[in-house]
């Protein structure tokens, strides 16, 4: 009876744990005993996870995992640094607002990563071509969600806080900052999705070491289980960097109730 | 007194957030005669609302069962029709398309429904609102569509949950003596939940006062006022007496939950 | 007196505007004032020389080619997301079951930047038309299913009584009320798609191609023709934007009934 509760109450996990095992255990068992796999062309969960496990003790994919934490660390704090004052400017000034508003809203609309030949070339294939274009990629959404931070300030708080007394001083501490925290850290998921983008498009490109690289290399010479590795630890990191960016919200904005369902 | 509606011990227990069952109504009975009008009111949280929606038909109860003119009462059904405390209009359709609602699940022609409707917008007064949508109308107009759309369907029954509990007090005012009006042509049998006492002694022919959680029937107080009743009725002795009256009654459930 | 009036009543336009030009012309400027190093002056171009390159590979046809190559891909592509993503959001939506069992992989796939599966598309699919529409297809489906899957999860509840009061069956339910709520999150969903999908295009097309705007790109690139690459990326950056304008405009056309414009996210 405790038992049949507990399913009841953590329902959704369960049925999702069970779809889980239920698709590995079937695309292993399908390509075990009714379709002989080709091993150039597809690849099941065991072979997989002995290439997981085979990786993890190498150095080469620690090694790979560093090369594009770098390039990735070094545009995204560019990105912060640049794209949350810019946003702020924005936001206070209404006269910049009009002048950047139509320029930067055309390149954040703009696939930007077509640029990414030209930043290779340009910058070379090290750390500093694709630190770049995570930079180009990873800017936008600091810049507008700041923006949309200060904008969307409820002029009322400002009201009290002035009939308090307070000072300029006081309503960025008290009212501007706290309202635009959730959205830089909303941008700051978005950022994050956009400059892994940046990466990887940079190391298929042109590159010699990295994680993107690593799963083109997979892919270029048939070693499915590596390449299905590749892409499941990029897969775990992003989730990983977007749920930390959804608790630093709730932890820095814990009066907003998550009004996205996801 | 023949019953129109006749509710034997209903019961309904629901689980709440933190997985608790509550138990909203306990052993309800009530009777209602054809062409009455009936208020409910009681403490938040009485189970009150919950005997509309399982008289509507959207709530199935734990217990006991709800008769309509003989017949027992399992869903939804064209002789019964609800006005909601929130209006809920569709936001994207016009007046005219909200009003129509009922009549298009019914499967009537386009035509006959927008001749009921023409009817009906002009019974609630919105007349010149037709093709509005509900975010430009202002309360009041909303909770007229609202009743309008309840009316179309031609109902034996109608419902009202709180239904100008949303409605600042002049409005709220004008609106009981339209529907006193309304009520008073077409009729129908009012089933009529509020937290307002005054506005149910105003109202009704009798009003039903529940119980704090689990809802039961506390005292069912008749009153004998007069019909047609007017704006000015409500300054009498006789009606401040009602009222004390009802207050009295509903004050020890109130104070009963601490 | 006038000019001042005119200027306060378009000071946004007057602004905007001008600073676009305003940068324009500092960087057709640059080569007069500035001397560039042999080694910069590979990479680069002016204004002028990308307007002159778009001209010349507009009138020997090769632009069209390239052109028509990759909208076949972004529509084939996007078609193909829309038929999958909205029926999918709106089961996932009503059905807590289907929801809870698809959602591992709706999270992670969305939360995964979908680029990282092109080689593995393009081992599937080959070189070509196949493997472009269907990477275009993994990064524009989720937007448009979590987004419709959102619209349907945010139905008022009330709305859904009063439906159902009237007798309605869940067909009539998901017609009346929970498709039109449904509406301003699809279209938002598919501005956030058809982004992901000219990504798509533009990506695949680097790696997976031998022609369209994305290929043209990439083989300007590498044989140092900047002019070229610049009107590849202005095409893409105009298609962006006026498909951004045309949903925006689809929107408001759509959610009339909407007192303010619908969230955006």
């Amino acid at each position: 009876m405790a038992a049949r509760e507990y399913f009841t109450e953590h329902r959704r996990l369960w049925l999702g744990l069970c779809s889980f095992f239920f698709l590995v255990a079937a695309w292993e068992l399908v390509l075990t005993y009714i379709v002989p796999v080709n091993p150039f062309f597809f690849t099941k969960p065991s072979l997989i996870a002995d290439a997981f496990k085979e990786q993890i003790q190498s150095a080469k994919l620690w090694h790979d995992l560093a090369v594009s934490s770098q390039a990735f660390l070094w545009g995204f704090s560019f990105a912060v640094i640049v794209g949350i004052p810019v946003g702020l400017v924005m936001g206070w000034r209404r006269r910049v607002e009009y002048s950047l508003d139509p320029f930067l809203t055309a390149l954040y609309a703009s696939p930007l990563v077509a640029l990414a030949p030209l930043f290779i070339i340009v910058f070379g294939v090290g750390v500093l071509g694709k630190a770049a274009l995570v930079f180009l990629l990873a800017v936008f959404p600091f810049v507008f969600n700041a923006f949309a931070g200060v904008k969307s300030t409820d002029s009322l708080l400002i009201n009290v806080i002035r009939s308090f007394g307070g000072r300029e001083k006081d309503l960025y501490l008290k009212v501007i900052l706290p309202s635009t925290m959730p959205y830089i850290i909303a941008g700051a998921r978005l950022a994050i999705g956009r400059g892994l983008v940046g990466i990887i498009v940079g190391e298929f490109y042109a590159a010699s070491e990295g994680i993107g690289f690593a799963i083109l290399q997979a892919g270029d010479t048939y070693r499915l289980p590596d390449m299905f590795v590749g892409i499941i630890i990029l897969s775990l990191i992003a989730v990983g960097l977007t749920e930390l960016m959804r608790k630093l919200e709730l932890m820095v904005a814990p009066w907003r109730a998550s009004d996205e369902a996801r | 007194m023949a019953s129109f509606i006749k509710a034997r011990d209903v019961s309904l227990v629901f689980k709440s957030k933190d997985r608790q069952p509550v138990t909203a109504l306990s052993n309800f009975s009530l009777d209602i005669a054809h062409g009455e009008f009936v208020s409910i009111v009681g403490p938040s949280g009485c189970g009150k609302s919950s005997f509309l929606n399982i008289l509507l038909g959207l709530i199935r109860p734990g217990n006991g069962e709800i008769h309509l003119n003989g017949t027992r009462i399992t869903g939804p059904g064209q002789e019964r029709a609800m006005v909601f405390q929130e209006f809920g209009l569709l936001p994207w359709r016009t007046v005219t398309a909200n009003v129509e609602l009922g009549l298009e699940l019914k499967g009537i022609a386009p035509a006959q429904r927008a001749e009921r409707a023409t009817e009906l917008i002009k019974l609630v007064g919105l007349t010149g609102f037709e093709s509005h949508y509900p975010h430009e109308l202002s309360g009041g107009m909303k909770q007229r569509v609202g009743l309008a759309r309840a009316l179309a369907t031609e109902p034996e029954v109608l419902l009202m949950d709180e239904p100008f509990a949303a409605l600042d007090a002049q409005t709220r005012d004008l609106m009981q003596m339209e529907l006193l009006q309304i009520w008073e042509r077409t009729k129908k049998t009012v089933l009529f939940v509020t937290h307002s006492i005054e506005e149910a002694a105003y109202l009704s022919d009798r009003v039903i006062v529940m119980t704090a959680r689990p809802g039961r029937t506390k005292d069912i107080l008749k009153i004998d006022l007069p019909r047609p009743r007017d704006y000015e009725m409500r300054l009498t002795p006789e009606f401040n007496d009602l009222k004390l009256h009802i207050w009295e009654v509903l004050k020890e459930e109130l104070t009963s939950r601490g | 007196m006038k000019l001042k009036n005119f200027y306060t009543e378009h000071e946004s336009f007057i602004l905007g505007t001008g600073f676009i030009v305003f940068l324009l012309i500092l960087w057709e400027s640059i080569p007069l004032w500035y001397t560039l190093p042999k080694g910069m002056a590979l990479f680069f171009t002016t204004p002028s020389d990308i307007a002159a390159a778009f001209h010349r590979l507009l009138l020997n046809g090769e632009l069209e080619k390239h052109f028509y190559v990759s909208a076949i891909a972004f529509l084939a592509g996007l078609g193909l997301s829309i038929v999958v993503g909205l029926p999918l959001g709106l089961v996932m939506g009503r059905s807590a079951t289907l929801d809870a069992l698809l959602d591992p992989y709706v999270t992670a796939s969305n939360a995964t930047p979908r680029i990282v599966f092109l080689p593995l598309l393009i081992l599937w699919f080959g070189i070509g038309i196949w493997s472009k529409i269907a990477i275009v297809f993994v990064g524009a489906v989720f937007p448009l299913l979590i987004n419709t899957y959102v619209g349907v999860k945010n139905v008022n509840q009330v709305l859904v009584n009063v439906v159902r009061s009237f007798g309605a069956s869940e067909w009539q339910l998901m017609k009346i009320v929970v498709l039109p709520n449904s509406v301003p999150y699809i279209i938002a969903g598919l501005r956030l798609a058809i982004g992901r999908a000219i990504l798509g295009v533009v990506v695949g097309e680097f790696f997976g191609s031998s022609q369209g705007l994305g290929y043209m790109i990439a083989s300007a690139a590498t044989n140092y023709k900047v002019d070229v690459v610049f009107v590849g990326v202005a095409i893409f950056m105009a298609l962006s934007v006026i498909l951004t304008l045309a949903v925006k405009q689809l929107e408001s056309r759509l959610a009339s009934w909407r007192p303010e414009t619908a969230k955006t996210f």
